[in-house]
């Protein structure tokens, strides 16, 4: 269900970067966290309205995630206004 | 943990000046003996070193906030192990063509031992733990890269 008057605070901020970027085709999304205890319930709900190249990509789970700007393993807990990145393997230097 | 020594992380677009570099490193640090500079450069040959194919240009992504916060955390770690008296980590994002300078660290301490290592060590580290993304555009297309195993691997000489 989409709450239509949700806060910030319970919304989930989700960012995707590089070839999730691409995917995705959009750089950020915001959620409903009413329904998101975790990183894989936030993926599921990704697939009802992102493309399903993302969750194609997402579905090994080989890409590392962060919330809050640490990195964090899938099995992470996710609270109202988290912040959510998709990282693909970096390649900065 | 002790903060005995002086950082300056940027992430940005616009390029930088390496002598103006030095000589702030250098008013940053009135007791070092030893200043080692690492700059990195954007390289015209593809990853996989095909050679009749060349690199234009690269594009660098990043995640503002959690790179300028791992990148803290990576100069806290190196100092720890070697401490200095200064460093300057600079990292260019957006695009950036082959030839052109993609990032600097700057570190200068007492005695040299400390400043190549921790350099070496903040390198090997930004190039496998911060959040940066190159996708390299040229004659074969567009690819975004990955980690490469010979930097995973760099990172067993620090355990």
């Amino acid at each position: 269900m989409v709450n239509l008057v949700a806060g910030l605070e319970s919304m989930i901020k989700v960012l995707f970067f590089a070839n999730l970027r691409d995917f995705a085709q959009t750089d950020s999304i915001q959620v409903d966290s009413s329904q998101i205890s975790d990183i894989r319930s936030l993926v599921s709900a990704l697939g009802e309205v992102l493309p399903s190249a993302l969750t194609d990509a997402l579905a090994d789970e080989s890409a590392m995630v962060s919330v809050d700007h640490r990195y964090a393993g899938w099995e992470a807990e996710l609270h109202d206004g988290a912040e959510v990145g998709f990282l693909p393997p970096v390649s900065g230097g | 943990m002790s903060d005995d020594y002086r950082a300056k992380i940027w992430v940005g677009e616009a390029d930088f000046d390496v002598a103006n570099e030095y000589k702030r490193t250098c008013d940053m640090s009135p007791h070092a003996g030893a200043v080692v500079f690492f700059v990195g450069l954007v390289r015209d040959l593809y990853a996989e070193q095909l050679a009749s194919e060349s690199v234009d240009y690269i594009e660098l992504q990043h995640y503002p906030g959690m790179t300028e916060s791992l990148c803290d955390e990576i100069v806290r770690q190196a100092y720890d192990r070697f401490p200095f008296d200064t460093v300057r980590v600079l990292h260019r994002v957006g695009k950036i063509y082959a030839g052109e300078q993609i990032v600097m660290v700057a570190v200068a301490s007492k005695h040299r031992d400390n400043a190549f290592h921790a350099a070496q060590f903040i390198m090997d580290y930004l190039k496998t733990r911060a959040t940066f993304w190159k996708k390299e555009v040229g004659t074969k297309g567009e690819q975004w890269l990955g980690v490469k195993d010979k930097d995973q691997d760099a990172l067993k000489r620090w355990s």
